[in-house]
């Protein structure tokens, strides 16, 4: 939660920041103009009355003043064709899991899952007989050839210009091929009616967030587009305590965990970073850091993993 | 060959039969089984695919694996009618109404069985406001649509000059059925221009149901193998479906003849001798698709790759074996080994070697689709237990038993209605031989 | 995560103090909330507070929505009141600080924000209070080395501030780049702290810009400060989009050329050919009817 909260002003101090840049010249004038005009909002030409740290009144036009940014869900056209200029890019460092699912945790509740219907999972893995075991998590991986969008009949997942696999509900006939054209078998299955509250329920439904979920229609992993698109992380990057999950674009050559930020190149050369199933030609946007020098033994991740894998 | 079969004796043999307490008691055993199945799909539809036992890891099942078995069966009414038609083989005359009979019958349960495994079934339409062409399901759609359409004239245009002497027994029928018949073929005067037209079209449609038929088959297939999962991730799955397919087809016509044969008293039409035939027919195809088992799975063995070890160990050892070698044995090998032997095509081991090679059959589709599912690359980890096997529930049952229930219940109707054996093409043939 | 140590304490000691005190009134039923303050300036212009509200439940942090908090500065009284706010959904409320407190602010070079919840039917009344002393930063720059400077007004003048912790980084999504490999930095005694640019060629804008970002967080003093800066020593980057290539994974307008010929050949030949076969039919039909 605490981490949540992190990125959250992060963002607060990145919008008022933007606007600073034309207080910084001319204090008297409506400072937030900027990064209100970039969230598309028009001056409404009531201005009110405000104390700057200098403990001067300075005059903001009303219309632009909105410290929490509140962003109304875009149209499914625009959901299709995401964001152009990024590319999000996910870097998992397995060296810091130790199962404790908080990641799932968030995800599920941000995006109103039903139990067993985790979007992340996080597997035991061992290579092979005397090969050390260690936690993986996965989520979609946002391939760049993504098979599961080839055989999709009706464009009900589609690959966005930043990279984002999403699906739309309402035009998924729940045939479930990409599910099994899936390799990562990430993709899961609303075979019954969701139980979700009724008024998130009747909402429309929206790609970037993906919710409400519907009944015969597929799910998975959305790389929180609706965050990203605010300029927030993932709910599992920012959920997870111990900082495994990176996020970031890869044309801005960065990914950060809320608190760390790293080069993104460079972290991936340093550490050896790779993807998975490179062979089947998935290119995947999710990178994994070797399990080497752990901050956790694996067994430590045992004690967590009955609850559900009983 | 009883050469002294008359024109008006075939007639009388031939004609459409009122359904006899046997017919009707069949007919509604069909019916109360669909019937089941409706109501389980209505369940189905409104408390959603949780209703069934697939899941996240299984997501195919039952209904996939029918959907399989029903083009295989379909393939092969059409395309041993093309094939004997071509080629001129005169002993097969008799079962290509049969076949086309049974060809319709599947395809349309085929594309039934399928929009019941959708998940959002009302949003069918979507498959043609949004269809596209890279997705092997429109491709799927596509040739289904074509095929259902190819088989329909098949059985229309032979039908015709029946329609013509059946027409000839107004008395025999119910007012409606008489109007049908009048609405179907009235027009057929038996002229020669009309049966040179119609020799064209028949012509035509044998030569292009073969390539279609083929690939209703092969694009079936690759709705498994265009996925990397270890076990449909195969280049030889067009050939071993296609193979798999001429067999349980056969098998299913060999099932069709001896029933029609003792139903409907029709011995003097269906012979021995075209038991025998078929007999070696089936051994050929057995042997075929022996071949490409071998080539599917022993390839595969040999190296034992990593990713397929499990699913590979499962089938031959594992949970699956019995499966497997039930379906290899009775749908493959003990055909071959019984009809090489001259007493075993005769009609009765015959019927029987049929049904265990579409048993067979069915459950080799099984296997196709199910034990892949359940060999993920990643580890079947952080879900409910119940996602980790897979057994079809009452209601999966219930919808694929009426599937089979109503394509038997259709080519029942069907030959109900029409002929069973092509009356005209039999005189003819019959006329030849007598000269 | 380390810049909320102290929050997490603040948090950490309410909940104790509010748990025990749960453990008197049991029969009241009410949930304990827990609320957090916190102060932003950027760019030393307006500044502003931010509330969190959440409460516990089955042991996991929830943020409380439509909570109603009042803000006062230094003083409960009534020429102090910086405005009621009410809780998101995401259990945030945020607000300026209105010019009525003018005189208010005036008065000290230290302040104290209150915020008050005067309970409702589900929750316990709380408060909570931040205490912060105004600051301004500033960023400069000189061929590749960056420069940020904490002031702090004291008397009537803004004067440097030794020993704040502050980060200079490049602003990246969802985070700021370190500008080179030492996580944060001290101000020395002129207020000032420097860092050198070693991101060379990190993508910036189409020309180039990168914005540089001087933050100090969490501070016991000074709450959240931040300032930036826009200078031309990025990479220049050049968005080459592939979205509208013709692939498998297209829409369907995108499907590739050859598919598109070679399924509608097929379907073409195959259907002219049945569509003729059915034309046939007509044309037998028509014989017949001569025929007659
Ligand atoms: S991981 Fe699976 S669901 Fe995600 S984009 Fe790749 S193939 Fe599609
Ligand atoms: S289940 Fe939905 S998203 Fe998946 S392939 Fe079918 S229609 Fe497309």
């Amino acid at each position: 939660m605490e981490t949540e909260n992190n990125s959250r002003r992060d963002f607060l101090l990145a919008g008022l920041a933007a606007a600073g840049l034309v207080a910084g010249c001319s204090p008297k004038k409506s400072p937030f103009e900027e990064a209100a005009a970039a969230e598309g909002a028009k001056p409404s030409g009531k201005t009110v009355k405000l104390l700057s740290v200098d403990g001067e009144v300075v005059e903001v036009d009303e219309a632009f003043l909105k410290p929490v940014p509140h962003m109304p869900p875009v149209s499914n056209e625009e959901a299709r064709v995401g964001i152009p200029g990024k590319k999000f890019v996910m870097v998992i460092d397995l060296s810091r899991c130790k199962n404790l699912k908080k990641c799932q945790e968030a995800c599920n509740h941000a995006h109103e899952l039903n139990p067993g219907h985790n979007w992340i999972k996080v597997d035991p893995m061992q290579g092979a007989e005397h090969t050390a075991p260690y936690w993986e998590p996965t989520t979609c991986m946002h391939c760049d050839e993504p098979p599961c969008v080839k055989v999709c009949p009706v464009d009900a997942t589609f690959k966005r210009q930043d990279g984002i696999v999403l699906i739309d509900s309402d035009r998924c006939i729940g045939c479930r091929f990409c599910m099994a054209a899936c390799p990562y078998s990430t993709r899961v299955f609303n075979w019954g009616e969701p139980d979700i509250p009724a008024e998130i329920k009747s909402q429309p439904y929206s790609a970037e967030t993906s919710i409400p979920q519907k009944k015969g229609t597929v799910g998975k992993c959305d790389f929180c587009a609706d965050m990203t698109r605010m300029g927030m992380l993932p709910h599992c990057v920012s959920a997870c305590p111990n900082g495994t999950f990176f996020f970031g674009d890869m044309n801005e050559d960065s990914v950060t965990n809320g608190a760390e930020t790293f080069r993104f190149s460079e972290l991936i050369r340093d550490k050896a970073g790779y993807r998975l199933m490179e062979d089947l030609g998935t290119k995947p946007s999710v990178y994994y850091l070797p399990p080497a020098n752990r901050n956790f033994p694996f067994e430590s991740g045992l004690e967590n993993d009955k609850t559900q894998n009983s | 060959m009883e050469n002294s079969i008359q024109g008006e004796q075939i007639i009388q043999d031939l004609l459409p039969r009122k359904f006899k307490t046997g017919g009707k008691v069949w007919i509604g055993v069909l019916t109360a089984i669909c019937l089941v199945g409706a109501y389980a799909y209505y369940r189905q539809l409104r408390y959603g695919l949780i209703v069934t036992n697939m899941r996240d890891y299984v997501s195919w099942g039952i209904y996939i694996s029918n959907f399989v078995f029903f083009v295989a069966i379909s393939l092969v009414g059409s395309l041993i009618t093309a094939v004997f038609r071509l080629l001129g083989v005169k002993w097969g005359t008799p079962l290509t109404r049969i076949a086309e009979m049974i060809a319709v019958g599947a395809i349309m349960f085929a594309s039934i069985i399928i929009i019941v495994d959708m998940g959002s079934p009302e949003r069918f339409y979507n498959l043609f406001l949004y269809g596209r062409i890279q997705s092997p399901i429109i491709w799927d759609v596509i040739v289904i649509t074509t095929y259902f359409f190819i088989s329909l004239l098949l059985l229309y245009y032979p039908l015709l000059p029946d329609i013509k002497i059946l027409l000839r027994f107004k008395e025999k029928y119910s007012p409606r059925l008489y109007k049908f018949y009048r609405w179907l073929g009235a027009f057929w005067k038996g002229d020669h221009k009309q049966y040179l037209l119609s020799k064209k079209a028949i012509n035509a449609l044998c030569i292009a149901i073969i390539p279609v038929a083929f690939t209703i088959h092969t694009v079936t297939s690759w709705l498994f193998a265009t996925t990397y999962r270890p076990g449909w991730d195969s280049t030889n799955f067009g050939a071993y479906f296609i193979a798999g397919a001429f067999l349980v087809g056969a098998g299913g016509v060999v099932v069709a003849m001896y029933i029609f044969r003792t139903w409907y008293r029709m011995d003097k039409y269906i012979t021995p001798e075209h038991f025998d035939k078929m007999g070696r027919v089936l051994v050929l195809l057995s042997l075929l698709y022996l071949y490409f088992n071998i080539n599917e799975f022993l390839t595969p063995f040999f190296k034992m790759k990593e990713s397929e070890a499990s699913y590979l160990n499962d089938l031959f050892t594992g949970s699956f074996a019995p499966m497997f070698w039930f379906a290899i044995l009775t749908g493959i090998i003990l055909p071959v080994i019984i009809l090489l032997f001259k007493q075993g095509r005769r009609p009765l081991p015959m019927f029987i070697v049929g049904i265990m090679v579409v048993v067979g059959a069915w459950f080799k589709r099984y296997l196709i689709v199910t034990p892949t599912l359940l060999h993920p690359f990643m580890p079947m980890h952080d879900v409910p237990s119940a996602y980790r096997h897979y057994f079809p529930s009452w209601e999966e049952w219930a919808i694929a038993m009426a599937s089979l229930a109503g394509t038997m219940l259709v080519i029942t109707l069907l030959c109900r209605i029409f002929p069973i054996i092509p009356i005209q093409e039999t005189i003819d043939h019959n006329h030849e031989t007598v000269k | 995560m380390k810049q909320l140590n102290k929050t997490i304490t603040g948090l950490v000691s309410f909940v104790l103090i509010i748990s025990g005190y749960n453990g008197f009134s049991q029969s009241a039923q009410k949930a304990s909330v827990n609320i957090a303050i916190n102060y932003f300036n950027a760019n030393n212009s307006i500044p502003h507070l931010v509330v969190n509200a959440k409460t516990r439940v089955n042991g996991r942090f929830q943020p409380v929505g439509g909570i109603a908090v009042k803000l006062l500065l230094d003083k409960d009284s009534a020429g102090t009141t910086i405005g009621k706010v009410v809780t998101n959904e995401k259990g945030e409320a945020a607000s300026f600080i209105p010019p009525s407190v003018k005189q208010e602010w005036a008065s000290s070079k230290t302040h104290t924000f209150l915020a008050v919840f005067d309970g409702n039917n589900k929750f316990e009344a709380t408060k909570a209070d931040l205490t912060i002393a105004p600051a301004r930063m500033l960023i400069s720059t000189n061929d590749k080395s960056i420069t940020a400077t904490v002031l702090q007004l004291k008397d009537t003048s803004w004067v440097p501030v030794k020993g704040v912790d502050l980060k200079i980084g490049v602003r990246r999504l969802g985070g700021d780049l370190p500008v080179n490999e030492t996580p944060t930095f001290t101000t020395d005694s002129t207020g000032q702290a420097s860092a050198d640019f070693k991101r060379d060629s990190i993508p910036g804008d189409s020309k180039g810009n990168i914005v540089l970002v001087a933050k100090v967080e969490d501070n016991d003093q000074f709450g959240n400060l931040s300032v930036e800066k826009t200078v031309p020593w990025g990479g220049k980057f050049k968005y080459v989009s592939t979205f509208d290539r013709r692939t498998l994974f297209g829409t369907r307008d995108k499907a590739p050329i050859w598919l598109i010929f070679m399924s509608g050949g097929v379907i073409l030949a195959v259907w002219i050919t049945l569509i003729l076969l059915v034309r046939n039919i007509f044309a037998i039909k028509k014989i017949g009817r001569e025929a007659r």
